[in-house]
């Protein structure tokens, strides 16, 4: 059967797979308070508190056993993800029901926005 | 997915306004209106639209993409400037976007324009900013993390290649190839007692022949693809038919190369299912985790 490519926007899945954590991601919760639980109070101007950047760039290309790396590497990975699933959902849940979520501090009229 | 994201109820924002002196009236009872539908009022008034981005681009001028936007109502996709750096974002009501089949293919559908004519780092799915200016100081405090990442990305696109094999051909052909395991094979269909133990160890035998099997054409996949890509990554494969799940990062100038090389490969292995798809943006090399808080003293 030969090989087709087929474009990025055809299969869900795929698509999926990419934009939903990779990338620029911003953490979850922010994402919530940025449009929703402050939606009118707020006028305080955002600040980037931390930026963590690392680049699969470099990766090396198909080292020796490449199935045994991605087994070993992709495993915890998996791990980790599902345990900051969890601590995002549950930060979410407190969100929605407005407790628990690191809020501001401080609300006033920003001046020059 | 469904609840990963949940929709944020209108009443909260009214607890935070616990000192009204400061803020006119005005402003107090359009807080008032809005925490009560903060829905429809987004629709209505243009002062509570806010700003989904897609992705950062180089760019010194405003460029713009047409209506493709994210929404019922596709929005003007067009750029937030700063230094040479550009966020693409469209207008949108201010709301929590849930990863429908819809949202999620409009995010890539705006990636996938802009990337015809520039090099993007995409936003994962779902990020919307209040105003103009928070986004500018999104750009401004991760300048150099965009800079660079840029610049490292510069005229280079991300494939996909999945491939898929029928468990049960390949055992076949494992049984055909190694003569343990058939000669274990023929020995439980003519024992007569029982057959437990030597059903325990072909199990045992034909797993790890899979799996060596796998190994190997993975690797060979892999090495055949090097000199046409700049960097790949092993994802974990998904299912028990898939075994591999990779992304390349290639080089603009090497797409044929690289299309060329996968489509010999396929024709070497015609008893897998090969699954190449792209170009997508950087999805699976570019990893930027932005934590943002508001900023402590407005004033």
């Amino acid at each position: 059967m030969p090989v087709e490519r087929t474009s990025s926007n055809t299969s869900l899945i795929d698509v999926l797979d990419r934009v939903l954590d990779k990338g620029i991601v911003i953490d979850a919760w922010v994402r919530v308070s940025l449009v929703g639980i402050d939606l009118i109070t707020v006028e305080a101007r955002i600040v980037v508190a931390s930026i963590e950047t690392y680049l699969k760039y470099s990766e090396a290309v198909a080292q020796s056993t490449p199935a045994l790396r991605s087994n070993a590497v992709e495993t915890r990975s998996q791990e980790a993800l599902a345990a900051e699933n969890r601590s995002l959902r549950s930060k979410l849940a407190a969100a929605a029901d407005g407790t628990g979520v690191p809020v501001v501090r401080r609300r006033r009229r920003s001046v020059g926005v | 997915m469904k609840g990963r994201t949940k929709r944020q109820a209108g009443p909260k924002p009214a607890r935070g306004r616990s000192a009204p002196g400061k803020t006119g009236d005005l402003a107090a009872s359009r807080a008032k209106r809005s925490s009560r539908r903060p829905r429809a009022e987004a629709k209505g008034g243009a002062d509570n639209l806010g700003k989904y981005v897609y992705c950062v681009v180089s760019a010194t001028e405003p460029l713009r993409f047409g209506a493709i936007g994210i929404g019922a109502k596709p929005a003007e996709v067009q750029t937030v400037n700063y230094k040479g750096i550009a966020a693409i974002v469209s207008d949108t009501p201010l709301e929590v976007y849930d990863p429908t089949r819809e949202n999620v293919l409009a995010h890539e559908r705006v990636n996938e324009t802009v990337m015809r004519t520039h090099t993007v780092i995409p936003m994962s799915f779902g990020a919307v900013f209040k105003t103009r200016e928070d986004i500018i100081e999104l750009l401004r405090g991760a300048y150099n993390a965009f800079h660079d990442v840029l610049s490292k990305m510069e005229d280079k696109l991300e494939f996909g290649l999945k491939v898929l094999w029928d468990r049960d051909v390949m055992i076949r052909e494992i049984e055909r190839e190694d003569e343990d395991i058939r000669r274990l094979k023929n020995e439980i269909a003519s024992q007569k007692g029982s057959t437990y133990f030597a059903r325990v160890q072909y199990g045992r035998m034909a797993d790890a022949a899979l799996q060596n099997l796998a190994d190997r054409y993975v690797a060979d996949i892999f090495a055949q693809l090097r000199d046409v890509c700049v960097a790949s990554r092993a994802n974990k494969p998904i299912g028990d038919k898939m075994i591999m799940n990779a992304a390349f990062l290639v080089a603009r100038n090497q797409e044929a190369a690289f299309d060329a090389r996968v489509k010999k490969i396929g024709a070497q292995y015609h008893k897998l299912t090969f699954k190449y798809t792209g170009p997508w943006p950087p999805y699976n090399f570019v990893n930027i985790r932005l934590k943002l808080e508001r900023a402590k003293d407005a004033q």
